[in-house]
């Protein structure tokens, strides 16, 4: 097959934008066939399209970085940004990624969006979404990385707000918006400061100036260019403290969940690392504060995720904890460990989100886990998928959730930063709470009894009570399984989900490291900075890496085994055990207060402030009070004036006395006056 | 024939004509706004002739397009028309936005049609003269005639029964200031006994207008004191919110911002550029509090013209900021800004006038889970929204973009603090305009939404509508057509400050270096 | 018609009005008093046009001095005859229907609106302070009577008394400083004075004489702090004689002042700058400050003129040459507007005042658009706004007074007309609003007669003219100051005589 031209990279984005403008001028007129047709066409061929690409780039004497022909976007005197796309192979992953899974997803919300109001709507969005993520990982430059940035943003706040008539979707999508836009902030900066000290935006001049200047090694403009960007990164990516927004996406479809939130558009933080690693490379400190952010951000999203009953929530907070550990792997320089696990995951985190979404479709709505189980043998398809995702996640060999992140261990632990040590502990506990939280989901959805129309506990009725008023017609013969559109996207990412890692496959398992060695044209320079702790770990110590898998292992199964007690073998335990420890459990359940925090720290504070301090005081007070003020000072003059003017002559004759009084006085003296002065 | 000489005057005068005509026609049916309508178009035409044949490249920085015959030879007196990179765009921008404006004013205005248009005309009169004149006399006259058919058309047209006070606030607010600018340009003359533009600007690089550098900087002062009130500058926009409040939407869309930041931009740093240089760290400061200012009180607005009107305080700061930090990129935004801010500004009182056509109020409370029953609408404000809050591939992310990092490159630790704070524009926004849209098409159903059965825009609104949003994507994506022109004007202007300031003890000499491209540790 | 002797010659506008105006009150007397009085006043406007017109002629033949010496026909006087020949024949113009039917004899009223021009043309040719306080008197005893001749009203009555007590309180202070004049150089012709007054240090008398004759001239212009008469007796008189006394009077007093402190005392301008710049700021900010609350119209508009008085006094602080022209350009738009304004009002409210209060004249757009068109193109150009005669008067003032160095003069007096347009403002909007109540349609009568028309017409006209093309007028006016400045450094250059002025040309 010949190779692929450079200018047809254009077509990738632009067809699903197309297919977007399409959809969304006439989409409201056409039948809802026709418009599933239009968005899947739309998704396809550009899926086609990188695969295409991807049989270019490994061909033989294919270059390691493919250039489109650029368009001038900006350009004044002294500074000029292109539109530029370019592909290496870190962009061929994200693009087999995102349109890949991406395409899955269209097919499945055919299906699953069936009923829905707005169908044409929600295609609409979906195309405009992949045209964003689509640009933003064929940019060659900052800024046109930030446009596909910026609107897969929008997109997700368009989808996060599809059924905009709930105000808690619209409330959602605003918070996903605007918490983004605080990293964007630092973004944005980040720019600024990269034309202040390189005058360009484009990867190849900033990259190859800092490469070319290893002195800056540590310098502070770097790392204030690299602590920015985590700042944006930390936004998209779901990261502490920016993470509150994820979770209440999970308003949005199902599908959107699975696609947005959970496969493509949440990674784009990790990815702009991995991009910008160079910078990253050469700033120490930036690189620990990201892996200390991810640990962070991994161990505290998996412990809330412990005690979730809604099933979109506890997959949300699975995710923002798996993100955790790309970002991790980013902080001890592990890039292409956090894009194998950036995959995995999006395959198996997919995979999930789409069960569950068959879940819930089943159950006609219903998203409490309280009210499931025993769907084991109502919906047995859903139920294998599912299997697969949780045992990948889980980290149970050898699938892919094992592979990815048993690298990703091994990375930090043999990394040479001095706190890697505590860090893989962290990731290490993590991932033992992990495999509880997924198997506790697994126990209570698939087995036992099914508890629909169980009373919930009032604690956290009012959380659910959109779910409620969805979940109303349901009774337990209502179950159904899922139509195949649905479950044969589901098949195809279970299978990915088991056998997705295995082209990673570490050497020290007689694997060859596939993967690393794919990208290993991307990140040739962090492996020529760290390489020498690298190396000689790749040669010596693959037993520490067998011991180091054995005990991940352990303890995935630790987790999965105090699931098992708690939910399969005592059903009554684990209430029990929330009673003992009633204020962990509250703590936990609570999400930490974070929510109710920022609220009232900040949101509340800023309001207050504006209202009573800046509306009433200045606006009010100085702004047009100076005004009213003056208006006032004239008026008295005026009041003054006119009260001279009495009617009566006499006044009147004595005014002109006192005046000519006056005038003599000042003619005489005022000339000497002024001599004077 | 070529008609480069003339196109100006036609364009200027083209409108006053038409409103002779219709103020002697007949009001009846819909005579009145077919009129404007069609002279409007007229004008714009014309206008587009300027794009055409501007001689374009960077070396092209005289006037173009210009004529000069004397008018009054004592005092000397110029009718001297022109345009360079900075004026020719505004002159479309305006040429654009008034047939729209009469498309808007269609149904909402049903009496007294004829004064309405009549005024309405006079203004785009006035506001051609201001950006074509090259004498500072003619372009006052310009500038005050201004200031009449808008003060009538909100004492007339206004909203509420507060229509006449709003009128005489705008009134007052920019008369006071305008006549202080009248001392300062007779001083001026009194000084070099020239009204000439391109002549004083030659004088002022060589510091030759005046050898009292106190009296200059009074003269400056008052000159951008002018300028600031009308714009608004943040503390001085006391009569913004009410102007809007009641004005008509037609004339509010074109009511604040650009002619007074032109003003800015041409005269206050084309006779004093020393002395703007000197304020410019005021100004930046007083732009980046406006932003955040604006938006935070724009986010707890109830009333979506109050809101508008804040957002307005909020973009005209941006320029504020971009225009004062003398970089070429902060030049360059600013200008590009103008354009950006007065489309989309027009672009969402023109929708909130619709909105208001359907159920008489503008109180958000009153809105809401419109988007089902309006998709159009709530589409056009959703991308108009998004303009405002400057998304990429839309408009107002090139402008703000620009500005910001150009205000980032001046050697100012104090630029620097004032950059980051306003960059926290670009969250603020976000939240109130979102929190606007929500509001009024999200959620739950309001009373009047309820209780009024609105309807999805008409022919004639999508007619208004589909150009600007066109534009914003457009201006978005391809920039350059614009700046192509605005650069060389922005980096004239850079430079001449530059020039102006080099030879200045007590500024740094290199202040916009930082814009040329350049490989440094700097920082470290 | 130069072949006519010079003091023929010299004085045939003042003889023309004069004969005419005797004509009518023959007329007058034997006319029944049913009768319309309209033909009378065709009489009178043809009279005054015809003055003009002769005027206009005399400044082709140079500057004439006539009667010893005492009469002076120069570029200047020629452009207030004109002036004032303008105003009566708007002011007539505008009196034929408001007079008629309402009052008797009115013939009267026309002739003396002739006398008075005659006072006031002579006043400002004359160059003898005795022959200026003749003028002055005949033209402020005419206008005594104008002021009260809606006899029906009290108002009226109270007014006409109260100019006439004031009034002549007035003038004895201007003839007091004649006399002090007299005793300070032995003479009393302002060449005669000046050159007196010419090489040494000034005494204190001719100080004194000076003060006294701005005092008098003070009252007529109704420059503060001698401004009290004027909101009452603007309110009292009827409207087109409002008209007439606040524009040319005026016309004629501020001529006499330039004539006096240029050429007369003009090698003492070191000692009234600073006096007039006092009273230029105090007169526009009092007039201002007493409109800005004002409600009822014609109050409103005498604050006004006040103000503009103030404006006027500010051109006398400017170098002579800047300044004269500035004032005598600002003499004419002054009058071009407010009379026009006033002829808007005559039209509006007719002789019984039905619109009195700024509130009253809400909804005149919608019954008579063009009417109020005018008053708002009128209010605008006494704002000053650009393209009206307005801009360009006060512009040229205030490029003086800077060029002579008084910026914060300038910046008061326009400062002040930003606080202006705050009543002018009120008066426009109202006029734009609708009222509440539909019954204005048969307030007033809603036909505007020809002469009526004619009058607004010419008004608005020079209004915009001025605004628009300045310069034929602005030439006129340099002339003027030229030949003032002239004489001024001809006599303090010691050279007596006004032959010696033709060379000048």
């Amino acid at each position: 097959m010949n190779s692929m031209p450079a200018n047809y990279l254009w077509f990738i984005p632009l067809l699903p934008f197309a297919g977007f403008l399409i959809n969304g001028t006439l989409g409201r007129r056409f039948p809802r066939s026709l418009v599933s047709a239009v968005a899947l066409l739309f998704t396809a061929v550009p899926a086609c399209l990188v695969a295409w690409l991807w049989s270019t780039m490994l061909g033989t004497g294919a270059p390691d970085v493919l250039h489109a022909a650029t368009r001038p976007w900006i350009s004044i005197t002294g500074f000029n940004v292109d539109l530029a796309l370019a592909v290496d192979h870190l962009t061929l992953i994200m693009l087999a990624v995102v349109t890949g899974v991406g395409f899955l997803i269209h097919l499945y919300s055919v299906g699953y969006m069936a009923h829905e109001e707005g169908y044409w709507r929600f295609f609409a969005y979906l195309n405009l979404f992949m045209f964003f993520m689509l640009v933003l990982v064929l940019a060659e430059n900052f800024l046109l990385l930030f446009v596909g940035w910026e609107g897969v943003g929008l997109a997700s706040y368009l989808l996060i707000g599809f059924y905009f008539q709930k105000r808690s979707a619209a409330d959602a999508g605003r918070k996903a918006f605007v918490v983004n836009r605080i990293g964007d902030f630092g973004f944005l900066l980040a720019m600024f400061l990269l034309i202040v000290h390189f005058g360009s935006l484009s990867f190849s001049q900033v990259f190859g100036a800092v490469a070319a200047h290893p002195e800056w090694h540590g310098a502070g403009f770097l790392t204030a260019i690299a602590l920015l960007l985590v700042l944006g990164a930390a936004g998209k990516s779901a990261q502490i403290p920016l993470y509150v927004w994820l979770p209440d996406a999970m308003e949005g479809p199902t599908p959107v969940s699975a696609l947005i939130h959970a496969a493509t558009m949440v990674t784009a933080g990790i990815y702009m690392v991995a991009r910008a690693h160079v910078i990253f490379d050469q700033s120490p400190a930036a690189l620990t504060v990201v892996a200390c952010i991810g640990a962070a951000t991994a161990i505290f999203a998996a412990s809330i995720g412990m005690v979730q009953h809604d099933i979109k929530r506890v997959l949300a907070y699975s995710t923002v904890s798996q993100l955790g550990y790309m970002f991790l792997a980013c902080g001890v320089a592990a890039y292409s460990a956090a894009i194998f696990h950036l995959m995995t995951h999006a395959f198996f985190k997919a995979l999930l989100f789409l069960a569950a979404g068959s879940v819930i479709h089943a159950l006609s709505g219903e998203q409490d886990m309280r009210r499931m189980g025993g769907l084991r043998s109502r919906t047995p398809m859903t139920f294998l998928t599912m299997s697969a995702g949780v045992f990948a996640i889980a980290g149970i060999p050898p699938l892919a959730g094992f592979v990815s992140k048993d690298v990703i261990l091994y990375q930090t632990f043999a990394s040479p930063n001095p706190i890697g040590k505590l860090l893989w502990l962290i990731a290490l506990i993590t991932a033992g709470i992990t495999s509880f939280y997924m198997f506790r989901l697994w126990y209570k959805t698939f087995f036992g009894e099914l508890r629909l129309g169980s009373e919930r506990d009032p604690g956290n009725a009012h959380v659910h009570e959109d779910e409620h008023d969805r979940a109303q017609a349901v009774h337990p013969h209502g179950v159904h399984e899922s139509p195949w559109i649905m479950l044969g996207p589901l098949a195809i990412l279970a299978v990915l989900s088991v056998v997705g890692g295995w082209i990673g496959w570490p050497a020290a398992f007689g694997g060859s490291d596939h993967f690393e060695h794919f990208l290993d044209p991307v990140f040739a320079s962090t492996a020529a900075l760290h390489g020498a702790s690298a190396l000689n770990a790749d040669q010596v110590s693959h037993g520490l890496e067998w011991g180091l898998a054995a005990i991940s292992v352990l303890v995935a199964l630790g987790g999965w085994y105090a699931a098992d007690v708690l939910y399969r073998q005592r059903p009554g335990k684990s209430t029990q055990l929330a009673m003992r420890m009633r204020p962990l459990y509250e703590v936990l359940e609570k999400k930490y207060w974070v929510d109710e925090i920022y609220q009232s720290f900040i949101v509340l504070p800023l309001m207050m402030m504006t209202r009573g301090v800046l509306e009433l005081i200045f606006e009010r007070g100085v702004v047009n009070g100076s005004g009213r003020a003056s208006a006032m000072l004239t008026r008295g003059g005026a009041w003054f004036v006119r009260r001279q003017i009495s009617g009566n002559i006499r006044s009147y004759a004595g005014w002109l006395a006192l005046g000519a009084a006056a005038v003599l006085a000042v003619m005489v003296f005022g000339h000497s006056l002024l001599v004077h002065l | 024939m070529n008609y480069d000489h003339i196109i100006l005057t036609l364009i200027v005068f083209f409108p006053l004509i038409g409103a002779v005509v219709l103020a002697l026609l007949p009001d009846r049916g819909k005579t009145m706004e077919w009129g404007a309508l069609l002279i409007a178009l007229v004008t714009f035409g014309l206008t587009l002739h300027l794009p055409f044949h501007y001689a374009y490249g960077a070396q092209q920085s005289g006037f173009q397009f210009e004529q000069n015959v004397p008018w009054i030879d004592a005092p000397a007196i110029q009718y001297h028309v022109g345009v360079d990179g900075l004026s020719m765009w505004l002159i479309v921008l305006t040429g654009f936005l008034a047939p729209l404006g009469v498309l808007i004013s269609w149904r909402t205005i049903d009496a007294r049609k004829k004064l309405f248009y009549v005024l309405f005309l006079l203004q785009q009169v006035a506001m051609m003269g201001i950006f074509a004149s090259l004498d500072m006399l003619v372009y006052y006259a310009f500038w005050e005639l201004s200031l009449v058919p808008m003060t009538i058309l909100i004492a007339t047209f206004g909203r509420t029964e507060n229509r006449r006070r709003a009128a005489i606030k705008y009134f007052l607010y920019a008369f006071i200031p305008s006549a202080l600018l009248l001392v300062a340009m007779l001083w001026v003359y009194a000084q070099t006994s020239t009204f000439d533009f391109p002549t004083l600007t030659a004088m002022a690089t060589r510091h030759s207008i005046s050898g009292n550098p106190a009296a200059l900087w009074l003269a400056s002062l008052a000159f951008l004191l002018a300028f600031a009130v009308k714009t608004p500058v943040f503390p001085l926009h006391g009569w913004l919110g009410d102007a809007i409040f009641e004005g008509p939407t037609a004339a509010i869309m074109i009511l604040a911002g650009k002619t007074a930041l032109y003003s800015m931009l041409r005269f206050s740093f084309g006779v004093f550029p020393e002395e703007s240089h000197r304020i410019a760290p005021l100004m930046i400061a007083l732009g980046a509090i406006g932003i955040v200012y604006g938006a935070l009180l724009a986010l707890v607005q109830t009333d979506l013209k109050r809101l508008a009107a804040y957002s307005t305080l909020a973009h005209l700061s941006f320029i504020i900021v971009g225009i004062f930090s003398f970089t070429v990129a902060g030049l360059n935004g600013g200008i590009y800004q103008i354009l950006n801010e007065s489309l989309a500004g027009a672009a969402f009182f023109m929708l909130l006038g619709l909105l208001y056509e359907r159920y008489g109020t503008y109180e958000m409370r009153q809105y809401g889970g419109l988007a089902a029953r309006l998709p159009w609408m709530v589409t056009m404000f959703v991308i108009t929204g998004l303009a405002m809050v400057g998304l990429p591939m839309l408009n107002g992310f090139v402008g703000e973009f620009l500005i910001l990092s150009g205000a980032m490159q001046t050697s100012f630790a104090h630029h620097f603090f004032w950059t980051v704070f306003a960059t926290l524009g670009v969250i603020l926004s976000a939240a109130y305009m979102l929190t606007m849209i929500q509001r009024v098409f999200y959620s739950h159903v309001g009373p009047k939404a309820n209780a009024i059965e609105g309807w999805d825009l008409s022919a004639r609104e999508h007619i208004a509508l589909w150009p600007m949003l066109a534009l914003f994507l457009v201006m978005g994506v391809a920039p350059n057509i614009w700046l192509r022109a605005i650069d060389s004007a922005a980096t004239r202007m850079a430079n001449q400050g530059r020039a102006a300031v080099a030879t200045t003890p007590g500024l740094p000499g290199q202040l916009t270096s930082a814009s040329a491209p350049r490989i440094t540790g700097g920082g470290q | 018609m130069t072949a006519l002797p010079a003091n023929v010659f010299a004085l045939l506008p003042e003889y023309v009005l004069t004969i005419v105006a005797v004509a009518i009150m023959m007329v007058e007397a034997v006319l029944k008093p049913g009768t319309s009085r309209k033909p009378l006043g065709w009489l009178a406007i043809l009279g005054s046009i015809a003055a003009g017109v002769i005027s206009y002629c005399q400044l082709a033949s140079g500057p004439i001095t006539a009667f010893s010496a005492t009469v002076r026909v120069d570029a200047f006087s020629v452009f207030f005859h004109i002036v004032i020949a303008c105003v009566v024949v708007v002011t007539l113009l505008s009196s034929l229907d408001y007079f008629e039917g309402n009052a008797n004899y009115t013939g009267e009223y026309f002739a003396l609106v002739l006398f008075g021009a005659v006072g006031m043309m002579l006043m400002t040719c004359s160059v003898e302070l005795l022959m200026v306080f003749i003028g002055l008197e005949i033209s402020s005893i005419s206008t005594y009577i104008m002021a009260g001749f809606r006899k029906s009203q009290a108002s009226a009555s109270e007014a006409s008394i109260k100019y006439f007590l004031l009034g002549s309180f007035a003038t004895a202070f201007f003839l007091y400083g004649i006399a002090l004049a007299f005793g300070a150089t032995g003479s009393t012709s302002l060449t005669a004075i000046a050159a007196a007054l010419g090489g040494s240090a000034t005494p204190h008398m001719a100080l004194l004489a000076l003060a006294m004759m701005i005092v008098g001239l003070g009252f007529k212009v109704s420059a503060a702090p001698f401004h009290v008469w004027t909101p009452d007796v603007y309110q009292g008189a009827p409207a087109p004689v409002v008209g007439l006394m606040s524009t040319a009077p005026k016309a004629a007093a501020f001529a006499v002042l330039l004539r006096i402190a240029f050429s007369g005392f003009g090698s003492m301008s070191h000692r009234w700058t600073l006096m007039l710049w006092i009273l230029a700021a105090l007169s526009m900010t009092i007039g201002n400050l007493g409109a800005l609350m004002q409600r009822d119209v014609k109050r409103l508009l005498a604050y006004s003129s006040i103000a503009h008085a103030g404006y006027l006094l500010a051109a006398f602080t400017a170098f002579p040459r800047e300044g004269i022209a500035a004032a005598c350009f600002y003499t004419a738009s002054y009058a071009a507007m407010n009379v026009g304004a006033f002829v808007v009002i005559t039209e509006a409210a007719g002789f019984q005042e039905s619109l009195r209060t700024v509130e009253d004249y809400q909804g005149l757009a919608l019954r008579r658009p063009i009417l109020a068109a005018l008053l708002a193109f009128f209010l605008l150009s006494l704002i000053g706004i650009p393209f009206t005669g307005g801009f360009f008067g006060k512009f040229y003032v205030f490029a003086g007074t800077l060029q002579a160095g008084h910026v914060w003069l300038a910046v008061v007096g326009l400062i002040n007309s930003g606080v202006a347009c705050y009543y002018y403002l009120r008066l426009i909007a109202s006029v734009y609003s609708r009222r509440g109540d539909g019954l204005e349609a048969e307030r007033t009568k809603t036909s505007t007669g020809v002469a009526a028309g004619i009058a607004l017409g010419l008004t608005a006209a020079a209004t915009l003219l001025l605004g628009v093309v300045p310069g034929r007028v602005l030439h006129l006016a340099q002339d003027a100051g030229s030949i003032l400045q002239t004489t001024q450094s001809t006599v303090t250059s010691g050279v007596t005589g006004p032959d010696a002025s033709p060379q000048q040309r």
